[in-house]
């Protein structure tokens, strides 16, 4: 913080302070509570923390959606088994310790002393039943079954040992189990059976540091600190209750409006800021950019089902016709990191022997001769909206050796179909990995079969390594196989290696203690607002 | 034969009567004025645009307008995210607004005209079905629709346009179709009915001459509508395809932009405006000198 | 007489609401893309298996023309089905969301012709006067910009810049108004909270100034022009040359005869600022039927668009039915 910010802030706190005592004779009659420490600064213990998503929440029952953001709000009122840091790493929650009694066997010992917002004390009973409404078709009532069962992997079933400790059984090794966790969070038995799925989710009832108050899921739903929380994961500081008296998320979906809102301080906390406006929040002396390595992998596939990028030598070519590097650099505005190969760069087992391929046209045009495309070829990049302008840039690129590229922007819902058909030939998308784990990762985008391999990439040598890596148990040996795998893949190229974007949020300055998080969620427990 | 030169002579005279009547009105002449010049500027774009109008080139990305600092007059009123030339892009989008508009309403004048004439004369069975058909589509929210016209066949010109006609003929159906039934009524088409002259004649060289100018009115005020709807449209994704200009996605890509690289949006959009604003103050020119029945709206 | 004929037309309306639930039917299921697909997003492990039994839930693997019958007679007995995406009946969905547009429709509606009839009633009596000229000219802005981009500019000005007006939401959270009948203008009044009132129409003014930009142009250029036609009407001659005030020449005598068109166009634009809505409420964040339709759309959240759609034709329809009945009580030379 430099000089002349801090004579600000100080300037604003002042004039904060003359305005509270001013207009005070409201507040005054209420009691005034001594401001509590977090970080070495006043927080306002009665304080309202209001945050921006950028889109409307589907559910607030945990086991009925697969978005990300439904899943933020959530995340504030129920608590996981474990739960990750903001640079994600696993950390117990409602579960004191685990272990692995077989490979396929996961036992996990409950914390005591848990109650949901009701006031009933949380047990084994509930995370089975949690698990099985998850697992079980049709266990949502209505005939419903969960669409978050595929975040459970091979799991098959959860089993209660005594009233503090569940046994979870697999189908086979599952190395990412402890990653994958976070996703699931433990509901009430008894509530939930009482009131029955529909109406749990209208009052949810969770183990979370907030309790829901009132809420439209398209509009704003409130929540309020639950004041016999256990204190949250141990390995989270502070422990403890949530330092705010109110969290408050309302749905902003219009990029701009949602600054707006930011800047003239309807909203404290902002989801997605785009990179080209954070020199313009960093630029307001209320406000701060938050950003954390992202999880999603951003890269253009090559459909190699079709001429020309059948030719191992046609997709090398792009590779060093594409300045990701300029992009990443002037379109991104820096705010995300180049991919040298398919795997995130935070993950345990990217292959750090890679290099980004380098920007040299003069190399892609030798091998695009060598490919028997002396003069190019006819190329239309799909893709959505979203990333517009990285396409465009590419396709600027792709002129300088030759090839006549285009952009065509798609309905999502369209694209994809066509893409999994292998009718298109090269696609310009996204794909998240919030685990940084490549088995969930590379699975779907480069094994044959996949949910997301629009390259329809499909060599059996990668294919035998990514299998094995999924059901090993010793992170060294997984390594090993993921590193030999992304070497095969980066020399058969099939993608456009891209990047990471950073995830990217602001701040009011007032925000003590919050930091953006790599899995895109915002946990408001740890987090206060300045006393005034 | 002359039968059609007859006709041709009643349209003449009925647009040279129009027009002279309009030369009262100086705010229609200065719209059509402004809107010849746009014209121009649409067909000369090559001429008059500095640069190519989808040249990217990051590295000259967001320079503001050349009165800001670190504006330069190469790029008179700057660049944008990709670092195309703001002014050759508003210079050549002028060709897809104008296209867009025009065709949009000229196929919406043609069918809704066809259909309008066929069962404002007709009646019966005919009439029955497309007006039933046209309260339908009215009823039917036209952004849901289009939405879903983009989403089956992607945006671009041509599904625009479709979007666009789906649902703007029915107004000129319903304009149509109702000067038919006055007109039909009228002496003159029952002498040429007695005469025995067809009726494809009477409609085409007997009433359509009388019905030309609501029709011109009512096509002013639907082009400027059709402009606006082609940039409402890319606001919700729905635009031209990339990198061709078009003001619509240019206002709406630059939205984002709005409070660090104002100009991306604000110029497209005054651009827009001031042609818009040409062109309804033209046909409201055309309208006060024409019909006063229309004056209704 | 009049009562046989409203029920008639209201009858008549009947047809028009299975047409349009046929066609937004099967314009959705012949539009690309899977909801199921669209469902899981974009990361991690989806099996087909989990695919497939999601398929069976939604009725999803039934032939087209079952589940338009199965669609068709539970929307006869007022079930418009789950939402696909937020699992939740669509009927409640709508309510929850109807309010929100109604209120910002209607004052949208209200500020417009608070607006647009005295002007276009002092243009008209002033006319080819300076005055006149130049509320012709701006009126025409009104019909000159694509509302996201007047929206977007009115944010700029009115929260960033100005700071007097909130940028997004229909009420400040904390004034505690007791919601009755979900239209918060009124429940505010109701339970006479002004707090709430105040908070309530700060956030409503934008908006509704940019969905009513449109109908205030457009209204105040039909006032103008049939009051001067009225204006030239023998009576209005009469009235005057029998020494009656201007003020009541003008209002009393010509602006009820000239607000007769005026009532024709609000009626017909109500279908316009429906449209609107979906782009004002995206740009605005207010949660009303539009925010939801865009979405559902690109979702591919069948039963959610059906129903919405089936909302938006009703409220049409309805719209155009009373603008027909009041034309009988304010010309009642007119029939139905």
């Amino acid at each position: 913080m430099n000089k002349k910010t801090l004579k600000v802030t100080a300037i604003l706190l002042v004039l904060g302070m003359i305005m509270l005592t001013g207009c005070g004779t409201k507040a005054a009659s209420v009691e005034k509570p001594a401001a509590t420490t977090l970080n070495g600064q006043n927080v306002d213990p009665n304080a309202t923390i209001t945050v921006g998503l950028s889109a409307s929440v589907l559910t607030l029952d945990p086991a009925n959606h697969r978005d990300r953001n439904t899943e933020t709000v959530i995340r504030n009122m129920f608590d996981g088994l474990v739960t990750r840091t903001v640079d994600g790493k696993i950390v117990p929650e409602i579960a004191e310790s685990w272990k692995l009694n077989s490979p396929t066997v996961w036992e996990f010992k409950i914390r005591k002393g848990i109650t949901f917002h009701d006031g009933s004390p949380l047990t084994a009973d509930d995370v089975q039943f949690t698990f099985e409404r998850i697992l079980k078709e049709g266990a949502l009532g209505n005939n419903l079954s969960s669409p978050r069962k595929g975040l459970l992997g091979p799991v098959t079933s959860v089993v209660k040992v005594d009233d503090f400790t569940v046994q979870f059984n697999l189908s086979s090794p599952w190395p990412i189990m402890e990653q994958m966790l976070p996703h699931q969070q433990i509901v009430p038995k008894a509530y939930v059976e009482k009131v029955g799925s529909e109406e749990f989710a209208k009052k949810p009832i969770g183990a979370g540091p907030f309790k829901f108050v009132e809420g439209k899921l398209d509009e704003r739903i409130v929540m309020e600190r639950y004041d016999k929380y256990y204190g949250g994961s141990p390995d989270l500081k502070p422990v403890g209750l949530a330092q705010a008296k109110t969290v408050i998320f309302e749905v902003i979906p219009e990029t701009s409006t949602r600054l707006a809102s930011l800047m003239s301080g309807q909203i404290q906390i902002s989801q997605k800021v785009p990179a080209d406006m954070i020199d313009k929040v960093k630029a307001d002396n209320n406000l701060l950019i938050k950003s954390a390595e992202g999880t999603t992998v951003t890269m253009f596939q090559m459909n190699l089902k079709q001429k020309p990028f059948d030719n191992v030598k046609v997709r090398q070519a792009m590779n060093y016709a594409v300045n990701i590097q300029q992009i990443v650099d002037t379109a991104l505005g820096g705010n995300a990191v180049r991919l040298a190969g398919p795997v995130l760069a935070t993950s345990f087992a990217v292959n750090k022997d890679l290099k980004p391929y380098p920007y040299d046209t003069a190399k892609a045009k030798q091998l695009l001769s060598e490919a028997g495309y002396p003069n190019g070829f006819a190329l239309v990049i799909d893709t959505e909206a979203d990333l517009k302008t990285i396409a465009e840039a590419a396709a600027a690129d792709l002129q300088k050796v030759g090839i006549n590229a285009t952009v065509r922007i798609w309905d999502w819902g369209v694209l994809k179909p066509l893409l999994l058909k292998g009718e298109r030939s090269m696609a310009l998308t996204t794909f998240g990995n919030s685990t940084q784990d490549p088995s969930d990762f590379l699975e779907p985008t480069l094994k044959a079969g996949g949910g997301g391999n629009y390259s329809h990439y499909a060599n059996p040598e990668a294919a035998t390594l990514i299998d094995q890596a999924k059901i090993s148990l010793v992170e060294s040996e997984r390594k090993d196989l993921y590193v030999k795998a992304q070497a095969i893949i980066y020399n058969e190229a099939p993608w456009v290696f891209g990047y990471a974007m950073k995830q990217t949020e602001a701040s009011s300055k007032k925000i003590v203690n919050w930091e953006s998080s790599m899995d895109s969620r915002i946990n408001l427990h740890d987090v206060g607002i300045l006393a005034k | 034969m002359e039968t059609h030169l007859r006709s041709l002579r009643l349209f003449g005279q009925n647009l040279q009567a129009f027009f002279s009547q309009l030369k009262k009105h100086p705010s229609a002449w200065l719209g059509g004025i402004v809107i010849l010049l746009y014209v121009a500027m649409a067909i000369i774009a090559p001429l008059l645009a500095p640069h190519s109008p989808i040249g990217t080139d990051l590295q000259l990305r967001l320079i503001p307008p050349f009165w800001q600092d670190g504006g330069t007059w190469s790029h008179f009123f700057g660049t944008d995210v990709l670092g195309m030339d703001l002014l050759s892009r508003i210079i050549y989008g002028a060709r897809i607004s104008l296209l867009i508009g025009f065709l949009a309403v000229g196929i919406s004048v043609l069918i809704g005209v066809v259909l309008g004439m066929l069962a404002g004369y007709f009646r019966g069975f005919f009439d029955e079905i497309i007006s039933r058909f046209a309260e339908l589509l009215m009823a039917f929210p036209f952004l849901i629709f289009a939405i879903g016209i983009m989403a089956v066949l992607g945006p671009g010109f041509g599904n625009l346009l479709l979007a666009l006609t789906f649902k703007g003929w029915v107004e000129f159906f319903r304009l149509v179709r109702g000067e038919m039934m006055v007109e039909k009524t009228k002496e003159y088409v029952e002498a040429a009915t007695a005469l025995g002259v067809s009726h494809l004649r009477i409609i085409i060289s007997e009433i359509l001459p009388n019905v030309v100018h609501s029709i011109l009115v009512l096509g002013t005020l639907r082009l400027g509508y059709m402009i606006i709807m082609e940039a409402s449209l890319s606001f919700l994704g729905l635009g031209i395809q990339p990198p061709t200009p078009a003001w619509g996605s240019m206002i709406s890509a630059g939205r984002d932009y709005m409070m660090t690289a104002w100009w991306i949006s604000t110029i497209p959009g005054i651009a827009l405006l001031i042609l818009v604003l040409s062109i309804n103050l033209f046909g409201e020119g055309l309208r006060d000198v024409s019909d006063p029945r229309l004056k209704r709206g | 007489m009049r009562a046989v004929k409203i029920v008639e037309r209201v009858l008549a309306t009947i047809p028009i609401m299975i047409g349009v639930a046929i066609l937004v039917f099967l314009f959705m299921r012949f539009t690309p893309g899977d909801p199921v697909d669209l469902m899981m997003g974009k990361d991690g492990n989806v099996s087909a298996q989990e695919v497939a039994t999601l398929r069976a839930q939604f009725n999803l693997d039934e032939p087209i023309y079952v589940q338009l019958f199965d669609y068709l007679h539970k929307a006869s007995q007022g079930d418009l089905g789950l939402s696909f995406k937020k699992n939740r009946p669509v009927i409640e969905l709508v309510k929850e969301a109807l309010p929100a547009t109604v209120e910002l429709s209607l004052v949208a509606v209200v500020i417009s012709l608070f607006i647009a009839i005295p002007i276009g009633v002092y243009s008209a009596v002033k006319q080819n006067s300076l005055i006149d000229r130049a509320s012709m000219g701006i009126s025409f802005l009104g019909v000159s910009m694509p509302a996201f981009w007047l929206g977007i500019v009115l944010i700029l000005i009115f929260s960033v810049k100005l700071g007097i007006s909130p940028a997004q939401g229909r009420i400040d959270y904390g004034v505690g108004l007791d919601k009755v009948t979900g239209f918060y203008l009124l429940d505010s009044i109701l339970t006479g909270n002004f707090q709430a009132f105040k908070s309530t129409l700060s956030h409503l003014l934008l908006p509704a100034i940019t969905l009513g930009a449109t109908l205030a142009a457009i209204v105040t250029r039909v006032v103008r022009s049939s009051m001067l036609e009225v204006l030239r009407q023998d009576y209005i001659v009469m009235a005057r040359a029998k020494g009656m005030s201007e003020f009541k020449v003008v209002v009393k005598h010509a602006l009820r005869n000239a607000l007769i068109p005026t009532v024709t166009v609000v009626g017909l634009e109500i279908g316009v600022l429906l449209g609107g809505n979906m782009i004002v409420e995206t740009v605005f964040g207010w949660p009303g039927l539009g925010r939801i339709a865009v979405e559902a759309i690109f979702n591919r959240d069948y039963p959610l668009v059906q129903g919405v759609v089936m909302f938006y034709a009703i409220v049409f329809v309805m719209a155009n039915l009373i603008v027909d009945i009041l034309y009988t009580y304010i010309n009642p030379k007119i029939s139905i």
